[in-house]
């Protein structure tokens, strides 16, 4: 069957919109392409299953929302098996490095870059979602379970400190 | 008023996020206050600086195997939607009914979900967490923020018809996995470790949970039907549990496939037919009261210089799991085996699949050997599995070099880890079916250890028109490419199905020992349309029947006697001495309507002593079988019965297989001692 015919039009729409996306932010959160490519196809499959259909306006919101909470759920659980690493749950402070695939397609990591990648990671993540993403405050602060005003402190103080480190390079 | 530089009021309007009464505010104070514009455009400058560097970033998004997945259930929505509609339809009164079936819906696409994640949390990725050590539980569908959707568990009715039970078990270290078990919720599980890199402990084995065939009184179930099966994988595997000094798990144990791993002596056929068949009953040696019917089949054997020309495409997987030893290395000294016998009619092409896959060598001639051989020697493992998109890869590759009236065939050879894209078994199994249809044929091979995927292999080949051997040393690489090699790859007859029809005068009750997952119903013998198992070049099948002769007590079926039935009419055939007629239905390989063979048999009242030495064998390989299984059936057998009858029947044993089986019960019987 063609995924394009009618009553799966909006569903497969999302799909081809969304995945990519998804996998780079979920990859974010789990440091691993395969498994984030795992979430994001678990949070496709829960959109399909959504009666009603989330209208248009929050398909997006809905996505990043359940695709962040499915990753997030599969981190606790890991970090949970590992007792040295239980502190650094909830406060989502990861030095990580990202992954291989995703240092490879930037061609040189700029200053911008080298900067972000030293943020605290709950400030990483909502400017990720707000300038690689294209998400408003009020979006981000659904997905992340933020206020409005928490979302706006987070992303000022990250570029705050970004506009800090480019001016002294 | 002058604005802080650290008032974040000034970012949000610097990034179009304030309301309008908000941000006319914020311009009539910005029109005088220089260092606040200041401000505002630097913001600007950075955030368009990190947008730009932000998207740069690639992302993979999903895989091959995944999107098509995906592609599928939307599909299957669609139907299962207007099936809805059409009920709705039926009136209002049914609306209540709809919404419990629109719920059954939902818990089914839930549970599907759960069949993911459990594959998902089987991310066995000793490549990829190298070094760290952590332990995954499987997470769980529940704590979501979606919102919606039913429980996350339940029955697994579209995957997979039993309940996969994943053995965990200390000690074996071969798979370098380690961790923890965790406990999966829902009941479908029993239980589950996971593996990971850097510590020694557990094994994720999966195999699925087999019950032993029960007896079946004739008057109900005059009919016996199930597919061949010339799988030899179990036997293998279970070798390797008793080598490694350990019981090998009861449903790693599957009964026919250590009875047919042996090559019985049967008569080749003579006329037109592709195979012939040969029975024989007699006594029953683990139950005196009983009778026991072997059922032969013998493949017509194909010489070496008649074999047809042969495409093939192995496809291998290299990913990280494949690294050990008795994997990936393995693979390639069997292929460079194999490779040393094709001739310049066959074509060989390599494709090879981790987290990608790709074709490393494309279709090239039998004498090309030098070519095939580098390909071979520059194979190295590592990465995670996308089984799926390789599957698919190598089908193309096959089909595309496709020889009319040759052998085609894919030759998969994996330790079924497949944990990226199609990994749900359910999926891969609608892959290989469809992939079937194009005529090309599946052989797979299983390799390694700590993280065998039994059942799913075994689903593979059954639903791939193929056959499946587990290969656990060079001698087995050698016996399964080589030795056999016609077998494996020249299929002679498929879809071969046997049904059985018993005489209530002559038989009370009867039992088929083994092809527990082979048992078809018995509409389907003469269902055309139904798959079944195929049969090599020389290959033999061999199937076992405990019979209860008639007049003998049978222990009770635990359901009372009818009371409005009357008691079946017998057919005046039944007046014969016939035992049982024994049907046989096949194809050509290529053909596509079956062909049926008849042959009654009679019980000539011999007491198993009498009887044949392969009869012996194949009973005391079926009596060691249902000992490592503790099947309820087993009788009076034990590991001495069995050596003393495998000892009567071993014959001349040329290739030293027999005489290995003797060892292998030794070996069963001093670990039983322990």
């Amino acid at each position: 069957m063609d995924p394009m015919s009618n009553g799966t039009n909006r569903q497969w729409s999302a799909v081809s919109e969304y995945e990519r996306p998804l996998t780079l932010y979920a990859t974010r959160i789990l440091g691993d392409v395969g498994r984030a490519q795992d979430v994001v196809q678990e949070t496709f499959l829960r959109l399909f299953s959504q009666n009603p259909f989330p209208a248009q306006p929050f398909v997006a919101q809905w996505l990043y929302t359940v695709c962040r909470n499915k990753a997030l759920d599969i981190r606790r659980k890991e970090k949970r098996m590992n007792p040295l690493s239980d502190s650094h749950i909830e406060t989502l402070r990861s030095a990580d490095p990202p992954p291989p695939e995703i240092l490879e397609s930037r061609e040189k990591t700029s200053q911008v870059m080298k900067a972000l990648d030293g943020l605290p990671e709950n400030q990483q993540e909502v400017i990720r979602l707000k300038f690689q993403h294209g998400r408003s405050y009020k979006e981000i602060s659904e997905i992340t379970n933020l206020s409005v005003s928490n979302v706006g402190v987070l992303i000022h103080k990250g570029l705050k400190s970004i506009r800090a480190q480019v001016a002294n390079a | 008023m002058k604005f802080s530089p650290d008032d974040p009021k000034l970012t949000a309007y610097a990034l179009g996020e304030l309301g309008d009464t908000e941000r006319a505010e914020m311009e009539k104070q910005l029109a005088e206050d220089e260092d606040g514009r200041k401000h505002v455009e630097e913001i600007r400058a950075v955030a368009s600086m990190l947008a730009e560097e932000l998207k740069k970033e690639a992302s993979p998004g999903l895989t091959e195997g995944q999107r098509a997945t995906l592609e599928a259930r939307l599909s299957s929505r669609v139907k299962k939607a207007k099936g809805l509609r059409r009920l709705m339809s039926l009136g209002w009164f049914r609306v209540a009914a709809c919404v419990v079936l629109a719920i059954g819906v939902g818990l089914l696409v839930d549970a599907l979900q759960f069949h993911q994640v459990i594959r998902g949390a089987f991310r066995a990725s000793s490549e990829q967490l190298a070094g760290v050590p952590m332990t995954k539980g499987s997470p769980s569908m529940g704590g979501e923020g979606g919102g919606g959707g039913g429980p996350g568990c339940g029955g697994d009715s579209t995957t997979t018809s039993v309940p996969i039970v994943y053995y965990g078990m200390a000690g074996e270290g071969g798979g370098g996995g380690g961790g923890g078990p965790v406990a999966v919720g829902g009941g479908l599980y029993r239980s589950e470790t996971r593996r990971e890199a850097g510590e020694a402990g557990f094994n994720t084995e999966a195999y699925s949970g087999i019950t032993d065939n029960a007896f079946l009184r004739v008057v109900d179930n005059p009919l016996s039907t199930f597919s061949i099966d010339v799988d030899t994988a179990s036997y293998a595997n279970v070798r390797r549990f008793l080598s490694e000094d350990m019981a090998p798990p009861k449903d790693s144990v599957r009964i026919e496939e250590l009875v047919n791993y042996f090559t019985y002596r049967y008569e080749p056929p003579r006329g037109e037919n592709p195979f012939s068949v040969h029975v024989e009953l007699s006594g029953c040696p683990w139950n005196r009261e009983h009778r026991l019917a072997r059922v032969g089949l013998k493949g017509r054997e194909i010489a070496e210089n008649k074999r047809p020309p042969s495409n093939l495409v192995f496809l291998l997987d290299v990913s990280g799991s494949m690294q050990p030893e008795n994997k990936l290395p393995l693979v390639q000294s069997a292929m460079r085996m194999l490779v040393s016998r094709l001739t310049e009619n066959d074509r060989v092409a390599i494709a090879v699949y981790a987290g990608a896959s790709g074709l490393v060598l494309p279709s090239t001639p039998g004498q090309a050997k030098e070519t095939i051989l580098s390909s071979l020697e520059r194979l190295q493992a590592g990465g995670s599995t996308n089984g799926g998109a390789g599957i698919q890869l190598a089908y193309d590759a096959a089909v595309s070099s496709f020889i009319q009236g040759g052998v085609n065939r894919v030759i998969l050879c994996t330790d079924g880890d497949f944990n990226v894209g199609v990994s749900s078994e359910g999926e891969l199994v609608r892959l290989i079916e469809e992939k079937a249809k194009s005529g090309v044929f599946l052989s797979v091979l299983g390799f390694g250890m700590g993280n065998y995927k039994d059942s799913m292999l075994e689903g593979l080949a059954d639903k791939g028109n193929g056959n499946y051997a587990y290969i656990d040393t060079l001698q087995e690489a050698r016996k399964v490419l080589v030795e056999q090699m016609s077998g494996t790859l020249v299929t002679i007859a498929k879809d071969v199905k046997i049904q059985v029809e018993f005489n209530p005068a002559q038989a009370e009750a009867y039992r088929l020992i083994g092809y527990e997952n082979r048992i078809l119903k018995k509409e389907d013998f003469n269902d055309d349309k139904k798959d079944a198992g195929e049969i090599g070049a020389g290959h033999t099948v061999t199937a076992l029947y405990e019979i209860v002769p008639a007049g003998k007590r049978v222990e009770s079926s635990g359901v009372d006697p009818l009371k409005y039935q009357k008691p079946m009419q017998a057919a005046p055939a039944s007046d014969s001495k016939e035992m049982m007629t024994v049907k046989l239905r096949y194809k050509q390989p290529d053909g596509d309507t079956s062909k049926l063979l008849e042959f009654p048999v009679t019980d000539g009242g011999l007491s198993y002593l009498q009887a044949s030495g392969d009869f012996k064998f194949a009973a005391s390989v079926a009596a060691f079988g249902m000992i490592l299984r503790d099947s309820p059936h087993k009788g009076t057998s034990t590991l001495d019965a069995v050596l003393e009858l495998a000892d009567e029947g071993k014959g001349s044993d040329r290739e030293g297989y027999r005489a290995e089986f003797i060892e292998l019960v030794k070996k069963a019987k001093a670990i039983s001692e322990r």
